[in-house]
């Protein structure tokens, strides 16, 4: 790493997972601005309770980890009722200035995805001005060192963290009651039953009382975030998770990726309004709320799991690129013999508390030995949301007859290996909300909240949804969806499919899975603009002047 | 007018490049056809239909009829003709990201070339060379070149099959048929409609299919 970011002025939630630093439990508020001298004081009182990126620890020079998290985040139209100069307004991009619900036929939020299914509060946002989504807030709970090891204690724990997102929810109360009525909060995010709620929490999903890092359908989330330049916590991480370069080494993104302000991997500053104290540090924020069918999921993989050769599980393994149990990624772990090769690596570094050797395990690999996609399919979730060099490809034996269904690295094709993916990637953030009771329906209340930040919504976030989640070109698939959140067909004549591909040199056939459903649907989200700590200060204070 | 047409997309885009310096540009198309590995990367952009580089001289501009007055160029030219699937942003970038030194190489020579990159002055170069297409018809719309080049590898393969399963015990033919989709298991990808290339482009669609009354009531 060359350079160190100023992590006393970047936000906490965008260099952070904070579920991976012991925060379990989450609620994210919205609120509408009335009267923009309210508003600015009420940003001034979030921001000086504000997370930010900077290391926690124990000892002089450090700071201890808080007991609940506080981050902030502004709309488009919440920037506009803030006051901010025209001057300014206009340097924002067009689909922050558009939002989400405008960008749906790019998204591909249509069917069941489409805005009248989503929560009222996505619904009546940008219709009306009493209803408009200004602010964001997030609020994530510390979970306690538990006593012992035992689910109880850890249980209890969990429920700590729990008691301390109320704790910073009356704190924000407090400030809200102290506008006046400047500054209103929204409601109808949906809970269970049908209730309308205030507030949208998540929570990680709980085995035994203990918090996993996993989702609805039973997948470990969140493995592969990127590491870009400048993130201390993050130095030893990055093979798997940086980009890819000739000699097979691995390097940190540049910084510009995913923060304004510094130069991206163009070479450049990316795309930001001025001036520059307003966007430096900051950085653009997607937030999806994401239903899980989980019933659906359910029944088509115990229907192909049946007469799937590799079984239910490989299969499951198939639709994300990596084990449900243990989050193995399927390249490396393909087959009974490898995966039990596998597992007893993974679990001798979790004995011994190598928690960097099993981290890289689970997310230092390429494709290099898997192009033709006979380990992980070429429509699985982690090959399209970050195909790594794997589109660095060429067919092996090219006039027509000689086809094999075999691909091979182009290697020297690109100036460099990850040419195609490194101005796509995407910083995750975000729990599962709700809870599974019945896993053979889908009405249940229970899904992701996915936030996403990236410093191009539409070179990055917007490209990866539209053409590798909903169409397949790029990856020689026609119109072929990414097979766990593609916006699949509704239509009984023209119903979506995918391939899993098999070794070209084996003598197996391909595996089709028929008639996908939609296995995720959009519930809502827009976005927003994550703030510097200085140009929240700024924006608080009324002197934003790009002058 | 529309650079668009179903999946396809059409560039041209010319640039000055000085008259004493042509050669050296000539002397590099010819060094790059003799030694295709310099084309590999662009080869491996499967987007691609195809690139073309084409230099115009200063006098070889067409004059189609003696009415049609003569120019008096300052400049030849580089014509670079291109058709590929996606959006203009996602070919431009797919360039700059892949092949950045290639894209230099050819363009080395012409006036004003800011390099690939960074990227923000080569978008603002292509923009602001780019000619329109004002027409532009598209045989298959649905179908990439992926999808062509798969479309008839399908049908080869096919073919063969046929051809040679005629005869084939039970066990014979489900190991072919194996084979067969084995060997087609990159082709075998879906024809629909496009994704969107931009809301621009999407809400022009939307705009022609109302006025010729295919589209209902409120939504143009």
């Amino acid at each position: 790493m060359t350079q160190q970011l100023d992590l006393l002025d970047i936000q906490g939630n965008v260099l952070r997972a904070y579920g991976r630093f012991r925060y379990p439990a989450a609620r994210y508020v919205f609120f509408n601005i009335r009267d923009g001298a309210r508003g600015r004081d009420f940003v001034a009182a979030l921001t000086r309770r504000v997370t930010t990126a900077v290391q926690w620890g124990e000892g002089p020079d450090k700071l201890p980890a808080p007991e609940w998290t506080l981050n902030v985040a502004f709309a488009y139209q919440g920037l506009k009722e803030l006051d901010l100069p025209r001057e300014s307004l206009i340097g924002f991009s067009p689909e922050f200035v558009a939002g989400m619900k405008d960008r749906r036929d790019i998204l591909g939020d249509d069917g069941p995805s489409a805005p009248e299914h989503w929560d009222p509060i996505w619904q009546r946002n940008r219709e009306t001005r009493e209803h408009d989504v200004h602010v964001f807030v997030s609020i994530n709970g510390l979970m306690p060192l538990p006593k012992d090891a035992e689910p109880a204690a850890i249980h209890a724990a969990v429920l700590e963290a729990q008691v301390r997102v109320e704790a910073g929810y009356r704190w924000l109360q407090d400030q809200l009651a102290a506008c006046q009525g400047g500054v209103v909060q929204l409601g109808g995010h949906r809970g269970d039953d049908g209730d309308l709620l205030d507030y949208q929490d998540v929570k990680a999903v709980l085995d035994n009382g203990v918090p996993t890092s996993k989702e609805h359908f039973g997948y470990t989330d969140g493995i592969g975030d990127p590491v870009f330049e400048g993130v201390p916590y993050d130095a030893d991480r990055i093979n798997g998770r940086g980009k890819q370069l000739d000699n097979g080494q691995w390097a940190p993104l540049a910084a510009g990726e995913f923060l304004l302000g510094h130069t991206d991997e163009a070479l450049e500053y990316p795309p930001a309004p001025s001036p520059l104290l307003l966007s430096r540090n900051g950085t653009y924020m997607i937030y999806r709320k994401l239903h899980e069918n989980v019933g659906t999921f359910e029944k088509y993989l115990d229907e192909h799991g049946e007469r799937y050769q590799g079984g239910k599980e490989l299969l499951a393994a198939k639709f994300v690129g990596r084990w449900r149990d243990n989050g193995a990624p399927i390249v490396k772990a393909w087959d009974a013999a490898s995966k039990a090769r596998f597992d007893a690596e993974l679990a001798a570094l979790e004995k011994a508390h190598d928690s960097h050797g099993a981290d890289q395990l689970l997310s230092n690999f390429t494709y290099d030995e898997d192009m033709s996609g006979g380990r992980c399919p070429f429509s699985a979730h982690i090959r399209r949301i970050n195909p790594r060099a794997s589109l660095e490809l060429t067919r092996d034996e090219q006039p027509p007859a000689k086809v094999c269904g075999g691909f091979s690295v182009s290697k020297g094709a690109f100036d460099t290996p990850g040419a195609l993916s490194n101005r796509r990637r995407i910083l995750r953030r975000g729990l599962p909300y709700g809870e599974v009771k019945d896993r053979s329906r889908d009405d249940g209340n229970h899904g992701i909240v996915i936030m996403m930040l990236n410093a191009d919504i539409n070179r990055q976030f917007e490209f990866v949804q539209q053409q590798w989640i909903n169409y397949g070109n790029d990856f020689k698939a026609g119109n072929d969806k990414e097979i766990l959140l593609g916006n699949h067909s509704q239509s009984e004549h023209f119903p979506s499919k995918a391939v899993l591909q098999v070794d070209p040199n084996s003598d197996e056939a391909p595996y089709i899975l028929p008639r996908l459903p939609r296995f995720v649907e959009t519930r809502g989200g827009d976005y927003f603009f994550v703030p510097s700590l200085t140009a929240l200060r700024m924006i608080a204070a009324g002197t934003v002047d790009p002058t | 007018m529309s650079n668009i047409a179903g999946k396809a997309y059409a560039m041209n885009v010319i640039t000055p490049i000085r008259w004493y310096t042509v050669w050296l540009n000539k002397v590099i198309f010819w060094a790059a056809l003799k030694n295709p590995s310099t084309l590999k990367g662009l080869i491996t952009l499967s987007l691609i239909h195809y690139a073309r580089w084409v230099i115009i001289g200063r006098n070889q501009f067409p004059h189609v009829h003696p009415s049609q007055p003569k120019e008096d160029l300052k400049y030849a030219y580089m014509l670079f003709f291109s058709n590929f699937n996606g959006s203009w942003d996602q070919y431009v970038d797919s360039f700059t990201f892949a092949i950045p030194s290639g894209l230099d190489m050819f363009w080395k020579w012409n006036i004003r070339y800011p390099k690939s990159v960074a990227l923000t002055p080569f978008h603002k170069y292509i923009r602001y060379n780019q000619l329109d297409t004002l027409h532009y018809y598209n045989a298959y719309p649905l179908a990439t070149s992926n999808d062509v080049k798969s479309a008839r590898i399908v049908k080869a393969k096919l073919l063969d099959f046929d051809g040679a399963t005629r005869e084939s015990s039970d066990g014979e033919f489900a190991r072919e048929y194996r084979k067969l989709l084995r060997d087609l298991q990159h082709d075998l990808g879906d024809m629909y409609p496009t994704p969107i290339v931009s809301m621009s482009a999407y809400q022009v669609e939307r705009r022609q299919r109302w006025h010729d009354g295919q589209l209902d009531g409120s939504k143009h």
